[in-house]
């Protein structure tokens, strides 16, 4: 099995696939952490949330409307959250803050199951990508092959705007610096706003994207919040280097891991981040020297 | 380091009298309600010694909680072993695997040394979960209460084990105050409150940490021996990083570096459980909402509210009282 090139191909389109949903949500969450210091373990909720969002809207007008209006509407619980709890939280240290959006995560776990009941939600696909492609002699689902796609669509803009614009630049100068940032005359908080913002909508749409893939339940959120945290940590915070560094290192290894060595696969990627942290301590692509 | 107020006496004599007056009145469901409070009461208590005095905020002392009731379960079931040495190994054995992590983890601070904790914890849970020798998925069953006829006393009662975890709960208390008092403890909070200096001083800082790290997985590891005990059954979901969330919301709700508020807070948290779980299914939402109002009103969670409110005014009056040369201010550094 091992010497079949169609196997390797498979599995490395399988390990491409969950990377990219890691990396949709890892990168918003890191580029917060670095541009705020601010640790929101919250982020796998709104992952949840975009995912019911989109599976409740798709059972009446379609994916594509799903897709659309699940990055929207997280995005406006990103704007609730923000004014309501974020803002004041923004001086406390990152113990306060880990343990109010570890709060946010048990009210969020029971609001969904509130609005939506306890039972996994399915969400269809989309009729255009239900079929398969042959690819180099494997035939391989189109829709997977989607997320791919979008995941590599959604770095090269990011790469363009944080590397390329003048925001980009802004964003890049808070990240490093703050304070100077802000005598500088940029609008730190402002920024943030839009980032936090921004990174909130991508994880609506990485929970968007993964509904049709996974099922729908209310500890989908709990269930992602560690790979990503993985991710962030192995690739260093606040660089989308680092994100798509540590999605990459995360949807291998555990691809991989998972049939090569199927004891080993979760004890591994564990230990691959003990290593790395004791390592190289702040990741392997760190926003700050 | 850490100082016993007056204030302090008075909430752990008010705890324990509560602690034995339920033990010998209330029924089975109480009891078992009051076991759970003792076993989280020993884990909070280790998670207090290094997150509060040593700032070491861990995220994997469930694990650990989980390794000790897997290494007690496997040295009575699979190695035949005595209950009672069989205690004794699963603490000397969850005690070095925390001293090696602490050491490990020593380098990292703040988000990472979580996350270091984290990645170890759950480490661990993947593999108990991925090994037949452990039961895996399914668990370990048939787990011993140890034999104490000599003294004559049957654990196999209810009441009788509950009066078994609060002396266990007791001497993990005191055994917190000991190393927190001693050189180790002392050089601990000067480690906390400025590391740097600390080693300029000529302190192997890694091996404060680690020593102080071990130190709180043996109490970690004793309470997930009691916690095998209790229910006669372990199962991988001990060692998940849901139950470390769990007893650090605990330490934060009773009071971080207090040792008397994670007490509190562990009674407080599972009587709310188990009383809101009979009124509604949403316990967890209102649990979160709580959690989140005393992070943002900026108390030290409801002890170390209290602390703050009557603490030094109680110490004032007591040390007016009995007409002390020297007024001492009260001391809420610990």
């Amino acid at each position: 099995m091992t010497t079949d090139p169609g196997f390797w191909l498979l599995q490395t389109l399988n390990a491409l696939q969950l990377s990219m949903l890691l990396f949709l949500l890892s990168i918003g969450l890191t580029v917060i952490f670095g541009l705020m210091h601010f640790v929101n373990l919250a982020h796998g909720a709104l992952y949840a949330a975009g995912a019911y969002v989109a599976a409740s809207v798709s059972a009446v007008a379609g994916f594509w409307a799903g897709l659309v209006l699940a990055p929207l509407a997280v995005a406006v619980i990103g704007v609730l959250l923000y004014g309501g709890l974020i803002r004041r939280m923004r001086r406390s240290g990152p113990m306060a803050q880990v343990l109010v959006t570890f709060g946010l995560i048990f009210v969020a776990l029971d609001l969904t199951r509130l609005i939506w009941g306890d039972i996994a939600l399915a969400s269809a696909m989309p009729p255009l990508l239900e079929g398969r492609l042959s690819v180099l002699g494997i035939d391989y689902p189109l829709y997977r092959l989607f997320v791919i796609g979008l995941g590599l669509v959604v770095f090269a803009a990011l790469a363009f705007v944080l590397g390329r614009t003048q925001i980009g630049a802004m964003i890049r100068a808070g990240v490093d610096n703050d304070a100077m940032a802000a005598c500088l005359g940029i609008n730190v908080e402002r920024l943030f706003f839009i980032v936090f913002c921004l990174g909130c909508a991508l994880a609506g749409l990485a929970g968007a994207v993964a509904a049709p893939l996974l099922s729908v339940s209310p500890d989908m959120g709990l269930q992602i919040l560690i790979p990503t945290l993985i991710v962030i940590v192995i690739g260093g915070l606040g660089s989308l280097q680092g994100a798509i560094a540590g999605s990459l290192v995360y949807g291998f290894v555990q691809t991989f891991g998972a049939v090569l060595a199927p004891g080993l696969a979760s004890v591994l990627i564990y230990g691959l981040l003990a290593a790395i942290l004791v390592i190289r301590p702040t990741g392997l692509f760190p926003a700050k020297g | 380091m850490f100082r016993h107020t007056f204030l302090r006496y008075a909430v752990l004599a008010l705890l324990a009298a509560a602690a034995l007056l339920r033990a010998l009145t209330a029924g089975y469901f109480g009891l078992e309600i009051l076991a759970e409070i003792l076993i989280l009461a020993i884990l909070v208590l280790a998670l207090d010694m290094v997150a509060g005095f040593g700032g070491m905020v861990s995220l994997c002392h469930g694990a650990l909680m989980g390794l000790g009731a897997y290494a007690y379960g496997v040295l009575c079931v699979h190695a035949g072993l005595a209950p009672l040495p069989a205690l004794a190994g699963a603490i000397a054995l969850t005690g070095a695997v925390a001293w090696a992590i602490g050491a490990i983890c020593a380098r990292a601070h703040g988000i990472f040394f979580i996350m270091a904790t984290l990645a170890f914890g759950q480490m661990a849970y993947s593999w108990v979960f991925e090994t037949p020798l452990l039961g895996g998925d399914d668990g370990l069953g048939g787990i011993p209460r140890p034999d104490l006829s000599l003294l004559g006393i049957d654990l196999s009662d209810s009441r009788s084990f509950v009066l078994f975890c609060l002396a266990a709960t007791a001497l993990a208390y005191g055994a917190a105050v000991l190393v927190l008092r001693s050189g180790l403890g002392r050089s601990l909070g000067g480690v906390m409150h400025n590391e740097q200096r600390m080693r300029a001083l000529g302190l192997t800082v890694w091996r404060v940490k680690a020593d102080v790290f071990g130190l709180s997985g043996m109490l970690a590891g004793l309470a997930g021996a009691l916690a095998a005990m209790q229910v006669m059954y372990i199962s991988p979901g001990l060692l998940a990083w849901t139950t470390s969330g769990e007893a650090l919301v605990v330490v934060i709700l009773g009071g971080l570096g207090t040792l008397v508020g994670p007490l509190v807070g562990a009674a407080a948290f599972v009587t709310l459980k188990h009383g809101l779980s009979g009124v509604t299914s949403h316990w967890h939402l209102v649990v979160g909402l709580i959690l989140i109002a005393v992070v943002m009103s900026r108390a030290n969670g409801l002890f170390g509210w209290l602390e703050a409110r009557w603490g030094a005014r109680l110490d004032r009056r007591l040390a007016d009282a009995t007409r002390e040369d020297t007024p001492r201010e009260a001391t809420n550094d610990a």
